[in-house]
């Protein structure tokens, strides 16, 4: 027995608030990764190619490692290699000192609470803002995440309303888009102050150095735009090798992960802010964090570190709905980092068998887990790894188990009868002896009533034990003749899987659709005709002035008519950036679009700035209709991309589902977003 | 010539429903084939395995190779979560035993669960089997994701005269049996039971249906312990009725 363990999940059952919530993550969760899985031509074909890529790469991690690590500095990031925790955080604590910094702004990153950075950052005296709404969330309520990707999932809208008026002054509301009014505007101060900004990373592309981040509510992008220094926290098994590779993790991750086709704003993070650049960091830093995953490399584990930490696995786990995230605690009762069928298997390989074993035994082995998988993580195999003892600190045939000690014993006696046919007839003679001797006390019921503490009897009851097994009655029966030669028939093989085609007729018909139903608005009109739809967006706003990209990226005479018409236009930098937070629309360029995700392409660069997409409400982009590819792995493959300092695909105005997986539009990032299409054929 | 099957009764069957695994005995002679039972037959391993206690797995799943290797043909398995056993995870269990993985993946490769052996071996979906009432069908979590087998014996109860099928909401959810776990984690394995038996309720069947003597088990269990007049039954309980 486990105490703190078990001590957890009977709380979490006896929470009704908990059982809710976790009720309503489940039901939701499932439906849309199914809904999403469904807009994919061959999912199968894709999980089981990223099940090979993630093979590949945990296979040879070190090649990978240093073609990445090479491509990063020549890209000017400055990469740092922790062996564990404490490196880790010493090296950002290193950097945060070096830098005078006060405020620090993180956006998620389970690495750091995997390394326990806040509390080590916050002992030194360095202020520290988590910045996802979940996060914050959380931390406000001193609590760690319930869940790798919804960290608030185990808390109701009470909740949070009860929290914002104790900690933000918020008068009572349980209104969600209220709260997340009151959290934007507090973070938004956090984004504009901060010294440092600290994300995680979801994949790091070895081929071009990029870092990916993908967020929904844009606090991934403003850390690592606004603030002076970036710095990445990466665990070191999250590389793939190309691009393209980069395409196939990325049309799984957000389907899994929230049943969305792309995030609303996935960040391809190549350079810190260069000469002529006018934001972006002075300063990347990627922090590559091994922690034990070498060793897990090594091990019979090693397929868990093919994990890209999409959190299908948790949502899809009946036993995660009943106990919720925090219930998954160590030995000590430290809560796992890591939760669900996944964290089962990541905090005993990472952080020891002996404190965090016991969480693998918590599982019917259903293999709802492995269903839901995006990169095809055979999980059961991996709990019963776990269960056997087999991990990192022992081989196999060094394995102690760690069954508890009375079902050991249990099992032990049943194996001795069950390896002798013999002893295995005269134990079933005892239990059929012992059922009737039941049957006769409880006068004649066939049902065993058995007491708790044997955990059968604690809800169920046990059909009495035949007082003839099956095979006395066999052997009453003639005996036929056994032996004969028979052929088998073959198991009829699978249909060939056929590839899908690709229809690319109506592109921009196909990208309008997914926009629109991702929130955003779409518009077409002939080049000269520009400055007269922005006007009219900006006066249906009673807007008068607008942050935008350099005249030279834009249309010609674009920014003149908007002047001449009245509308001030601002070119926005890092420098003067805090003076022009109140601009309310920013206007740039979308150099692509993908029709099939409805997302546009926004690159970093000379007179292009970041900040323009990202800090007013309205963000109005131009597109040419020529530029709208069709799928995400054509836009990753443009050369444009590689050269940009930060490329970003946006993918609708920003959301939060954080409270309740209630939608909410317009978090950190625009809460609009309007594609104006120039079509001059 | 009738195909001979090699019958594996499996442990919980044989010692706690023998009138089913008389039942089995019939629907299978009713489809054709004629039915052997290896006297030597135990327990797969399962329990041991689950237990995360390999060297008596292993010992039980010696002894279960052993009580079939001298007898030729198919083995026909009447619970999902044992085939598995057989067909995927001795492999696990002798990944370094040479040897005995040989025996092992031969067994496998004959090893069918009833249903999936009556309809894509032996061809048979209608049995004749009539039955007067509501049914329901608990798709087992061993044999719907890790045998891929549902079709079959869905197609199995269309083929029952008279019986009304209803789809039981949530069908595929884990029951919460998972043989230790029920025990090692009551608390857990009755919210998941609960959640079924809900299910079960609002399918508004009486009977039902699955082909797992695990699910069956605990199903019925706790519909007992809850005074439910509902109950579980073995695929081959209704296949046998005529």
């Amino acid at each position: 027995m486990v105490d703190a363990f078990h001590s957890r999940i009977k709380t979490s059952l006896a929470d009704a608030n908990l059982q809710l919530a976790l009720d309503a993550n489940a039901e939701k969760r499932i439906k849309v990764r199914q809904a999403a899985f469904e807009s994919l031509p061959n999912p199968k074909q894709l999980r089981t190619r990223a099940h090979n890529v993630r093979e590949d790469v945990i296979e040879h991690l070190d090649v990978y490692l240093e073609t990445f690590i090479t491509r990063a500095h020549e890209n000017g990031v400055i990469v740092h290699r922790a062996a564990d925790a404490n490196q880790a955080v010493n090296i950002v604590m290193e950097i945060a000192f070096q830098k005078g910094a006060k405020l620090i702004a993180k956006s998620k990153t389970m690495v750091s609470e995997e390394i326990r950075l806040n509390p080590a950052l916050e002992e030194h005296g360095f202020q520290v803002i988590e910045t996802d709404l979940g996060e914050y969330i959380v931390q406000l309520r001193g609590e760690a995440p319930s869940h790798i990707i919804t960290p608030a999932v185990h808390l109701r809208r009470q909740d949070v309303g009860k929290l914002f008026e104790e900690k933000l002054g918020l008068p009572y509301t349980e209104d969600i888009s209220v709260m997340t009014n009151a959290a934007r505007s507090t973070l938004r101060q956090v984004f504009l102050d901060a010294d440092i900004g600290i994300s995680g990373v979801n994949f790091g592309v070895a081929e071009t150095g990029t870092l990916c981040v993908v967020t929904n509510e844009g606090n991934g992008r403003m850390v690592t735009t606004v603030p002076r220094t970036h710095i990445a926290l990466m665990g070191i098994e999250r590389i793939v090798p190309t691009m393209d590779d980069l395409a196939l993790m990325l049309s799984l991750l957000p389907r899994s992960a929230t049943g969305q086709k792309l995030s609303v704003y996935t960040s391809l993070l190549t350079s810190p802010r260069r000469e002529d650049d006018p934001d972006g960091p002075q300063e990347r830093h990627i922090i590559m964090v091994d922690n034990g995953r070498n060793e897990v490399r090594g091990s019979e584990l090693s397929e868990i570190l093919f994990c890209i930490r999409c959190g299908a696995c948790l949502n899809a786990c009946p036993v995660f709905r009943e106990i919720g995230g925090h219930a998954y605690v160590g030995r000590d009762g430290t809560g796992s980092t890591y939760q669900g069928p996944v964290g089962s298997v990541v905090s005993p390989a990472l952080f020891g068998q002996c404190e965090y074993g016991h969480l693998a035994r918590a599982s019917s082995l259903c293999g709802a887990c492995k269903e839901a998988c995006p990169v095809e993580i055979d999980l059961p195999k991996l709990l019963l790894r776990v269960r056997a003892g087999i991990g990192v600190q022992a081989p196999r045939v060094l394995a102690k188990p760690n069954t508890p000690k009375l079902l050991k014993i249990g099992v032990e006696i049943f194996s001795v009868a069950a390896t002798s046919p013999k002893r295995f007839a005269v134990a079933q003679r005892l239990a059929g002896l012992f059922g009737s001797a039941a049957t006769f006390l409880s006068k004649g019921d066939p049902w065993i009533h058995l007491p708790a503490f044997s955990g059968w009897g604690y809800s169920k009851d046990f059909p009495r034990p035949a007082a003839k097994p099956f095979h006395a009655r066999y052997n009453a029966r003639v005996n036929p003749e056994a032996d004969e030669e028979h052929k088998l028939i073959p198991h009829s093989d699978a249909s060939a899987i056929s590839s899908p085609k690709i229809d690319d007729e109506n592109l921009l018909t196909k990208f309008t659709v997914e926009l629109e139903a991702l929130g955003g608005k779409f518009y077409v009109c002939s080049t000269n005709e520009v400055w007269h739809k922005i006007l009219e967006i900006l006066q249906a706003h009673d807007i008068k002035e607008i942050m935008s990209w350099d005249a030279v990226t834009l249309p010609d005479r674009l920014l003149e008519k908007l002047n001449e018409a009245g509308i001030q236009v601002i070119f926005p930098t890092s420098e003067n950036i805090r003076a022009n937070n109140h601009i309310r629309a920013g206007l740039t360029g979308a150099s692509g679009a993908i029709a099939e995700s409805g997302s546009i392409l926004i690159l970093g660069g000379a007179g292009q700035p970041l900040t323009a997409s990202l800090l007013p409400e309205i963000h109005i982009a131009l597109l040419r209709g020529k530029d709208v590819l069709l799928q995400l792995s054509q836009v990753l493959q443009m050369g444009k991309i590689k050269q940009a300092p930060a490329a970003i695909l946006i993918s609708g105005p920003s959301r939060t589902a954080d409270i309740e997986m209630t939608l909410t539009i317009g978090v950190h990032g625009p809460g609009e977003l309007h594609v104006i299409c120039m079509n001059d054929e | 010539m009738p195909t001979t099957v090699q019958l594996f009764i499996t442990c919980i069957l044989d010692t706690l429903y023998p009138e089913t695994g008389e039942a089995i005995v019939r629907v299978l002679e009713r489809a054709g084939a004629r039915v052997s039972f290896p006297p030597n037959q135990t327990c797969c391993g399962q329990p041991a395995f689950n237990a995360g206690l390999r060297a008596q797995a292993r010992k039980m799943a010696m002894q279960t190779i052993r009580a079939f290797e001298p007898y030729h043909g198919p083995v026909v398995v009447p619970s999902g979560s044992c085939a598995a056993m057989i067909r995927h995870s001795y492999a696990e269990l002798f990944a370094d035993d040479h040897k005995w993985l040989e025996r092992a993946s031969k067994m496998a490769q004959r090893t069918y669960e009833f249903s999936e052996f009556l309809v894509d071996i032996l061809g048979v979906t209608n049995l004749g089997a009539r039955y007067e009432g509501r049914l329901t069908y608990h798709s087992s979590c061993h044999l719907f994701r890790d045998l891929g087998v549902d079709r079959q014996p869905r197609a199995l109860l269309a083929g029952v005269y008279h019986a009304e099928f209803v789809e039981l909401p949530n069908s595929t959810d884990c029951c919460g049996f998972g043989g230790v776990f029920s025990i090692e984690h009551p608390e857990i394995s009755s919210a998941m039971m609960e959640r079924k038996i809900e299910n079960i309720e609002r399918s508004g069947a009486s009977v039902v249906v699955s082909c797992d003597a695990g699910c069956i088990t605990n199903i019925n269990g706790g519909l007992h312990r809850k005074h439910k007049n509902q109950r579980a039954v073995h695929i081959a309980d209704i296949l046998d009725k005529v």
